[in-house]
């Protein structure tokens, strides 16, 4: 156990991000289990606090009598000085047990820029960085989470990946650690691998070989071990109704990014937005049942005493009983004062009258998504929405009362002309003027939030070559000269950190030898914009000889080996490549949940069926 | 409508959250235990809750008052029962009383903070800790700088000063106890009067590592010291 210097923890920021002691946090006595695991997401407190993953994790594995689950996340730029110069090694929140002291570190890879702060964390428990360089007396390094689709630029670091989602999975993974634990580690750190590697859904990096064509393309990527399957297929759980959720999550004391009650009404979404990785990681549609939900939501008021419920999923307004679910949820409440909120909505699927009855009454803005200024733009990235569609939503808003609109977009996208680019500020002058038509006054406001868009693996613009990060900062320039009411708020994000996360998305292995100099030299949180040092990495990529625009901005054909190709979401490649064309073609994808099935692999591949409260009817 | 006086605590387990984090944690407690607190009308309703007065980051306390204002009636055993189980580690409810509708707001009475200050020695001895307090206690104006994200302010602190300062040694440390009037125009922290006696007294102890502990709040006159509860 570590102590801490009240001297230390007077002069960081915010020291209750060290100190634990939360509401429904879980301290067990090490002593009387089996199996020990660190739960983390490499970011800062109270990034890590907010992912509803790690929740559900945590409650499934302190239900198990025979394992522990702890929590730690990054400490922030100081208190890493602090830790560093006092020579304190990464802790866990509950029992500020050493990490090196665990079984199992699991790190949820939510994006990209996060891996630096792996890489960090390692260290700073002392842990060695290289699996390689890891035995049987090391901690288990395992990642779960959307990036390990394509973990591979990480590949060197991890010596386990999690493919898809977690609660069944989990189970599997402490069974087999207790297993060979208790069978004296026969055949080593070697031996524990190659069980873990027979777990439906574990990918082992260190198990397969990879060899490359002349051209620097994947030539293969084989199992080099008979216990390895050649394609590691996501785990999927069938029933959302019947699984454990995260009914007594960690309530914390300091704010934290999502400081509410998490309730997932379902997961997955086949609208089929081309640019969208969730989109097919997730597949198929599962709702849970309106009774689930309510009984859900009992619990979870019940043990954090939050007074707010937000309704989560990837496009939460397609619920097929939302109407009915936060009318109940609205009546359950009342008396306690608990308020109900959706955090996105779509513009096609907005209704006024909802909107009004949730939380969103009392707070001055709406968010919409259109992704793309043009509908030819619109069309080639499935996103099926129509200006009269926004046209309705909004205008319905401003006669509701409501006079701020944000609306998000992302530029470089495929086939994509400077007159698309301009299409976003012909969109938000036309928001302007429809306040002025439905109000008769001006004085709108309308945020228009533009991203870099950074093709990512298993998605129809997986071969698809990113913008020059200096393509993206000339059409920013263009949209910016256009945008010069004062009554529009224009946000972009910045042409390289973007850059940098295209090559990640679809890097390699040989992308390991740039994370690790580029730690060296001081890179982390990446995703934060005032640490983020461009230059650290680019000198990274120099010195390894590696040119980061191969992986980024190079488009690929479409019978090149992917690094992820032995990796599998269900969705097939020929799926993705047909939607490619579509794309190309401007021919929209319908919703296989509404519409016939558009094959794409997953529910023929896992074994899994679209569940959708609205069909059953 | 009623209002229940609570004594609580603030213990070693929370030392490092802050005051808007301790309310907000005794709210969801609230919530949790079912209690039927009244709440503000408005858009953005809030819980009809009220603290004597707040406690800094690193502070510890045995003795805080809050005030809850409960829409029925509970009864109080089992009212405070239901809170203690639903309170979080480090807050503990030393006693509960309702008040009487018209009684004061505990912001608008309370007057006197007293801490205890344990502290490490750097070097020296005790008899120059002594002559530290000594000279600090028998000064008519002491100036503080104030630093804050704003700006520098001087602050005269003996103003603030309800009593001497008094020291005694405990192993390697210095246990001052400190006794901070708090005025309708404002107060001193314990660890800016701290941060004077080592600036200015050559107090020799290690400051940053000093824990402060708030021993009481008090409705104070010349005569005698209530606390919120006893009134």
């Amino acid at each position: 156990m570590i102590t801490l210097d009240p001297a230390i923890l007077n002069r960081v920021l915010k020291p209750a991000r060290y100190t634990g002691n939360e509401w429904n946090s879980v301290k067990k006595d090490h002593s009387t289990v089996a199996v020990t695991v660190a739960l983390s997401l490499p970011d800062v407190y109270e990034v890590g606090m907010s992912n509803l993953g790690l929740k559900i994790l945590y409650q499934i594995l302190n239900n198990r009598t025979d394992t522990v689950a702890e929590r730690v996340y990054a400490p922030w730029v100081d208190m890493e000085a602090e830790m560093r110069s006092h020579n304190i090694p990464l802790y866990t929140l509950e029992t500020l047990t050493p990490v090196a002291d665990f079984d199992i570190v699991g790190f949820s890879l939510q994006y990209e820029m996060s891996y630096s702060n792996v890489l960090n964390m390692l260290d700073l428990a002392g842990i060695p960085l290289l699996s390689a360089q890891r035995d049987e007396n090391e901690p288990l390094i395992v990642g779960g989470g959307p990036c390990t689709f394509n973990g591979e630029p990480a590949a060197d670091f991890f010596d386990c990946f999690i493919l898809g989602e977690g609660e069944e999975i989990i189970e599997d993974l402490v069974e087999v650690v207790a297993a060979w634990k208790q069978g004296a580690k026969a055949h080593g750190k070697l031996g524990l691998l190659k069980n873990l590697a027979q777990i439906p859904g574990m990918y082992v990096p260190s198990l397969y070989d990879v060899a490359y064509n002349a051209d620097g393309t994947v030539a293969e990527v084989v199992p080099n071990c008979p216990e390895a399957r050649p394609v590691v297929t996501k785990r999927v759980v069938k029933d959302l109704n019947t699984v454990e959720y995260a009914t007594r999550p960690v309530v914390p004391f300091l704010d934290i990014v999502h400081d509410r009650i998490m309730l997932e009404l379902f997961r997955g979404c086949t609208r089929g937005c081309r640019f969208c990785q969730a989109g097919v990681l997730y597949r198929p549609v599962r709702e849970r049942t309106p009774e689930t939900l309510l009984k859900l939501a009992k619990e979870l008021v019940d043990s954090t005493g939050y007074s707010e419920i937000s309704l989560t999923s990837l496009s939460s307004a397609d619920y097929s009983c939302l109407p009915a679910v936060v009318q109940s949820l609205i009546d359950e409440f009342k008396e306690e004062n608990v308020s109900i909120s959706l955090p996105s909505l779509r513009i096609d699927s907005f209704s006024i009258e909802l909107a009004q009855k949730l939380q969103q009454v009392r707070k001055s803005g709406l968010t919409f998504a259109p992704e793309a200024g043009s509908q030819r733009l619109r069309d080639v990235i499935n996103k099926g929405v129509t200006e009269q569609n926004l046209d309705d939503a909004v205008g319905a808003a401003f006669g509701a009362g409501w006079s701020s609109v944000k609306l998000y977009f992302m530029m470089g996208l495929p086939t994509e002309t400077d007159e698309d680019v301009l299409g976003i500020a012909k969109l938000a002058y036309r928001v302007l003027d429809l306040y002025k038509q439905v109000t008769g006054r001006r004085g709108a406001k309308v945020t228009i939030s533009v991203a870099c868009f950074v093709p990512k693996p298993h998605t129809p613009f997986q071969w698809f070559g990113q913008d020059m990060a200096a393509e993206f900062e000339r059409k920013q320039r263009l949209l910016k000269a256009q945008l010069r009411d004062r009554n529009i708020t224009f946000n972009w994000h910045d042409a390289r950190t973007s850059f940098l996360e295209g090559a990640f998305a679809r890097g390699d292995r040989r992308l390991g030898q740039v994370l690790l100099s580029a730690w060296k030299n001081g890179a982390r949180f990446d995703g934060w914009s005032e640490h983020f040092k461009y230059n650290v990495w680019m000198e990274a990529f120099e010195a390894a000889g590696i040119d980061p625009h191969f992986y980024a901005t190079r488009e690929r054909t479409l019978t090149e080996v992917m690094p992820w190709d032995h990796l599998s979401s269900g969705a097939t490649k020929e799926f993705l490549a047909r939607e490619y064309g579509q794309a190309v073609g401007e021919v929209l994808t319908s919703d296989c949940r509404h519409d016939q099935c558009t094959v794409c692999g997953v529910c023929q591949e896992l074994d899994v069926k679209v569940i959708d409260g609205g069909n059953q009817v | 409508m009623a209002r229940l006086r609570l004594e609580i605590t603030k213990g070693e387990e929370i030392r490092y959250i802050s005051h808007l984090d301790y309310a907000s944690a005794i709210e969801r407690a609230i919530i949790r235990a079912k209690l039927p607190a009244a709440y503000s009308e408005g858009f953005n309703p809030h819980m009809k809750l009220s603290f004597a007065s707040a406690l800094a980051v690193g502070v510890t306390s045995q003795a805080e008052y809050m005030d809850i204002e409960f829409k029925g009636d509970v009864e109080i055993s089992q009212g405070v029962k239901r809170l203690v189980m639903a309170l979080p580690l480090g807050i503990m409810v030393n006693s509960a009383n309702y008040m009487p509708a018209k009684v004061p707001a505990l912001m608008a009475i309370v007057n006197l903070a007293t801490y205890d200050v344990l502290v490490p020695f750097t070097t020296g001895e005790f008899g120059a800790v002594e002559d530290s307090i000594r000279r600090f206690n028998e000064m008519q104006e002491v100036v503080h700088t104030r630093e804050t994200p704003k700006g520098r302010k001087d602050i005269e602190v003996k103003q603030y000063m309800a009593g001497a300062i008094g020291a005694t040694v405990q192993d390697n440390q210095v246990l001052l106890t400190i006794d901070i009037k708090i005025t309708p125009t404002g107060s001193i922290k314990p660890g800016e009067v701290l941060a004077a006696l080592v600036a200015i007294f050559d107090l020799n102890v290690d400051k940053d590592r000093a824990l402060i502990h708030r021993t009481g709040l008090y409705v104070a006159d010349s005569k005698t010291r209530r606390k919120p509860t006893e009134l």
